[in-house]
């Protein structure tokens, strides 16, 4: 019966998404201002149904109701209590409903924290996440029920895929949805301001923090997934220009794009319909993204089971998404002209127009290369596969550029500097990098990409080194405290760029892991009988045995791996090939030793029936757990950047337009009127 | 609005132009179209055999026309084709110009031998545990069979499971002719 009770809430969370669309619409039609308060008690009930919707299933994963379809599909009565919970997202309809809970979770938080200071925002915010949260409702009831039941029920469950029983698996894709979904925030709001003609610099400074939110939800959760198929894939590799990587590496590349743009228009006033195009670029994505994903359009790894209804629904609703959003743009942002010009191409706003140019060829790159085989197919040409060389050729070049712009943007004087100025900011840094180069030569870095990547990132590092340097002498002096403490001080006084520059020194960390390790990669593979032996670089790695072992829901061979440097045992590597009993799926789970930064990385992807045996693969990944180290960096700037201390500068009515058209200002007044009565 | 500028065109131009490669793409299969390898050479290999342990080396059957069927024992659709499999070897055994292996696809020994074992057996397989071969030839999943001329190029790929008519269709129209032509002409 509670499953019913979830499907029954989830059927009402639909009804109430209806009424959040229509009543801010009658709302601003009668300008009367209690429809939005309705619309915003609609927000808030959607939120409790679906997270009753969400608990139910919960409880059915709990209590192992197989009776339940989706449950029977995505778990066992065998696996342990963590997976039985991440088996509501192991499948694609339990993950479209964890998708349209957040999105109901960000609209409320949207709706309750924005009430008193952007009033006129809020009825169109209620309407366009409603009509985002009713989209995939009809999805979800109508085409990809989770709460279906199955008669005659299993006497168990098909068990969670294997390859998704693993911890960084239960996080990433939350993550992921996590930074998607937060994304319709700025867009509700790039959409509001299109609607209500407030086209200043407000809607950005609402919205940057939950864009910056997103962003670091998408980037932690890009990064689990690359964690995630080096150990569990036991590729060896973290990034494999898959589809569904690429589809949320394209969302990653417009908002971080957007970050950037959105500065040069508090600071100056520019790239106003450039940053009302990426807000709704940034969503459009990861909807094409979502489309991508579960249409089946696309042959990809993680692709979910293709179904063309299913597919026809989400197209309609893409259309339908974008042509609103992209439509409004055209025909509102014609009144939007930049006041302010370009003064100088040597100055801090033109490099962030060149910064955004390269994020959009990125962007075009892989965009590109994700969708021709696509193309081919329906141009009837013939089937190609795009792989990593393609991409390595194109976005090698194009990153390249965009980290020796990090060395760059943040310095340079806004409006315009002179020569003398460029001198003394760049020169030094240029001659460090340009003189380490023989120096990282020497130390046995010769190829060519890595050699210039390395001294673009040591032009970068002695930039941040120096500016950091100046900064926290500064802050020293005025605050008499020693220069440690006065970067800290430095980052009370303006939290917003030293928080960006902590990101910036993650992405440098990042490729600094990833040049090596993709670069000075050894690898081997052979058949190995125990007592065997076999040299890889300077370390010498001997298959100590072989036998069986056994797990709860699965059995499987074990391998013991000493492993030796210059004569000395060093580590023991045991490498496992799972075959997990109720799927019949084999998995083969990687042995890794931690070393100098870098990893050695085993596994044994096939066994001899009779384990006398093994085919063994051994890599050894120089430096691998800087990409890693990077990434949570850039989260941790990410998050220094959301818990800044705001700096209360009260501009209200000032800042208005003057174009505000007289519908949304009387409705922003009973919006007010009407959240003070309901404080009461 | 006041004016039309070429950006608004670009846009609207460009989202349709995806909605109609979306749309087009719904009605495909991605697996479904013939890959670029076919008139390539088809890539060699060395890989153990399933029972020998003994490599099974593609480039040392230059002049022989070969097939190659890949298939798994988790495969539901191999155990429709696998008695036309066996049927068609048998219709070749006289035939010293024609060679048949299968590729055993990331499967456990173990399970494949068992699975012979159950639905019987007349040519060789090599183990590809890895997927490493069924990448080099672009395999989408299985099973696919490959027929390769006497030069070593690929000539044909189906795509599916080998039986009724496919399967007389194999024999006349693709293997037959691969048959009557020298190794040496083009």
């Amino acid at each position: 019966m509670t499953v019913e009770l979830g499907h029954f809430a989830v059927v009402i969370a639909l009804v109430l998404s209806v009424v959040g669309i229509s009543t801010p619409m009658i709302g601003l039609k009668s300008r009367n201002g209690t429809w939005v308060v309705v619309g915003r008690r609609a927000v808030i009930a959607a939120f409790v149904m679906l997270t009753i919707g969400m608990a139910t299933l919960f409880y059915a994963y709990l209590t192992e109701d197989y009776t339940v379809k989706y449950v029977a599909a995505t778990s066992n009565s065998k696996l342990p209590i963590f997976y039985k919970i991440a088996g509501l997202w192991g499948g694609h309809e339990g993950s479209l409903l964890l998708w349209a809970w957040i999105l109901s979770l960000y609209c409320m938080l949207a709706v309750i924290i924005h009430w008193k200071s952007q009033p006129v925002v809020m009825p169109y915010l209620i309407m366009i996440e409603s009509i985002i949260l009713c989209g995939f409702l009809l999805l979800i009831l109508f085409l990809s029920n989770p709460f279906e039941r199955n008669f005659p029920a299993p006497l168990d469950g098909r068990d969670l895929n294997p390859l998704l029983q693993d911890p960084a698996m239960v996080v990433h894709p939350p993550l992921l949805y996590v930074g998607y979904v937060g994304l319709s925030i700025p867009f509700a709001f790039a959409m509001a301001a299109l609607f209500s003609g407030r086209l200043g610099e407000e809607w950005i400074k609402a919205t940057q923090r939950w864009t910056v939110f997103s962003w670091m939800a998408l980037t932690l959760g890009i990064g689990m997934g690359g964690f995630w198929a080096y150990y569990e894939l036991g590729w060896g590799g973290y990034w494999g220009w898959d589809p569904v990587e690429n589809a949320a590496f394209m969302p990653w590349l417009v908002t971080t794009a957007f970050l950037h743009s959105t500065m040069v228009q508090e600071k100056r006033k520019m790239f106003k319909v450039w940053n009302l195009f990426l807000s709704i670029l940034a969503f459009s994505l990861s909807l094409i993204g979502m489309f991508l994903v579960r249409s089946g359009v696309l042959s990809s790894v993680h692709s979910f089971a293709a179904d063309p209804g299913r597919g026809i629904f989400i197209l309609g609703f893409l259309v339908f998404m974008l042509l609103l959003s992209f439509g409004t743009l055209i025909l509102r942002s014609g009144k939007l002209r930049s006041t302010v010009k370009l003064e100088s191409m040597v100055s801090r706003e033109s490099i962030f127009l060149v910064n955004n140019l390269f994020f959009l060829v990125a962007l075009a790159t892989v965009f590109v290369g994700t969708l021709y085989p696509l193309l081919m197919e329906v141009l009837e040409l013939q089937k190609v596969s795009v792989g990593a060389p393609y991409y390595n050729a194109v976005f090698m070049p194009v990153a390249l550029g965009l980290i020796f712009l990090m060395g760059v943007g943040p310095y340079i004087p806004w409006r315009k500097s002179t020569p003398t100025n460029i001198k003394k900011l760049f020169v030094r840094p240029l001659l460090i990098a340009v003189g380490a180069l023989p120096l990282i030569y020497i130390f046995g870095v010769q190829k060519p990409y890595a050699l210039a990547g390395l001294s673009v990132v040591i032009f970068v590092l002695s930039m941040i080194t120096m500016d950091f340097n100046k900064v926290a002498t500064f802050w020293a002096k005025r605050q008499k405290v020693n220069r440690g403490q006065g970067l800290v001080e430095a980052y009370k006084s303006n939290p917003r760029r030293i928080s960006g520059i902590i990101i910036h020194l993650g992405v440098i960390i990042l490729v600094i892991g990833v040049i090596f390790s993709s670069m000075y990669q050894a690898e081997k593979i052979l058949i190995m009988k125990p007592g065997e032996e076999v040299t890889i670089k300077s370390f010498r790695f001997r298959m100590a045995s072989l036998y069986s072992v056994e797990g709860i829901n699965w059995g499987g061979k074990e391998a013991l791996f000493d492993v030796y440097e210059g004569g000395e045992i060093i580590a023991q590597m045991n490498p496992q090939k799972r075959f997990y009993t109720v799927s019949q799926t084999p998995t083969t789970e990687t042995a890794i030793y931690q070393l100098r930064m870098g990893h050695l990385f085993v596994t044994i992807p096939e066994v001899a029936p009779d384990g006398t045996w093994a085919r063994v693969r051994i890599l050894h990944n120089p430096l691998v757990t800087w990409v890693w180290a990077g990434g949570v960096l850039m989260a941790i700037g990410a998050f220094m950047n959301i818990l800044r201390k705001t700096r209360r500068k009260r501009s209200p009515a000032s800042e208005s337009t003057g174009m505000l058209p007289e519908v949304t200002q009387k409705v922003a007044a009973d919006v007010t009127a009407g959240a003070v009565q309901q404080t009461r | 609005m006041k004016s039309i500028s070429a950006w608004h065109i670009f846009l609207l131009l460009g989202l349709f132009g995806l909605f109609f490669i979306f749309y087009q793409g719904l009605w495909g299969d991605p697996s479904a179209l013939p890959p670029v390898i076919i008139k390539e050479p088809a890539p060699d290999f060395s890989a153990p055999e399933l029972y020998e342990k003994e490599n099974i080396v593609l480039s040392e059957h230059l002049g022989k026309v070969v097939v190659l069927n890949f298939w798994a024992s988790w495969c539901q659709e191999c155990k429709l084709e696998h008695k036309f499999l066996l049927a068609l070897n048998k219709h070749y055994e006289d035939n010293t110009d024609f060679v048949m292996y299968g590729v055993n696809y990331q499967d456990e020994d173990r399970l494949a031998k068992a699975y012979l074992k159950q639905y019987g057996n007349n040519f060789e397989h090599v183990v590809d545990l890895k997927g490493k071969i069924s990448i080099d030839y672009g395999v989408y999943g299985v099973p696919e069979t490959f027929v390769i001329d006497k030069k070593g190029v690929i000539r044909h790929k189906h795509i599916g499971p080998i039986m009724g008519d496919v399967y007389s269709d194999i024999i006349k129209t693709k293997i037959d002719p691969l048959l009557a032509e020298g190794a040496t002409s083009s």
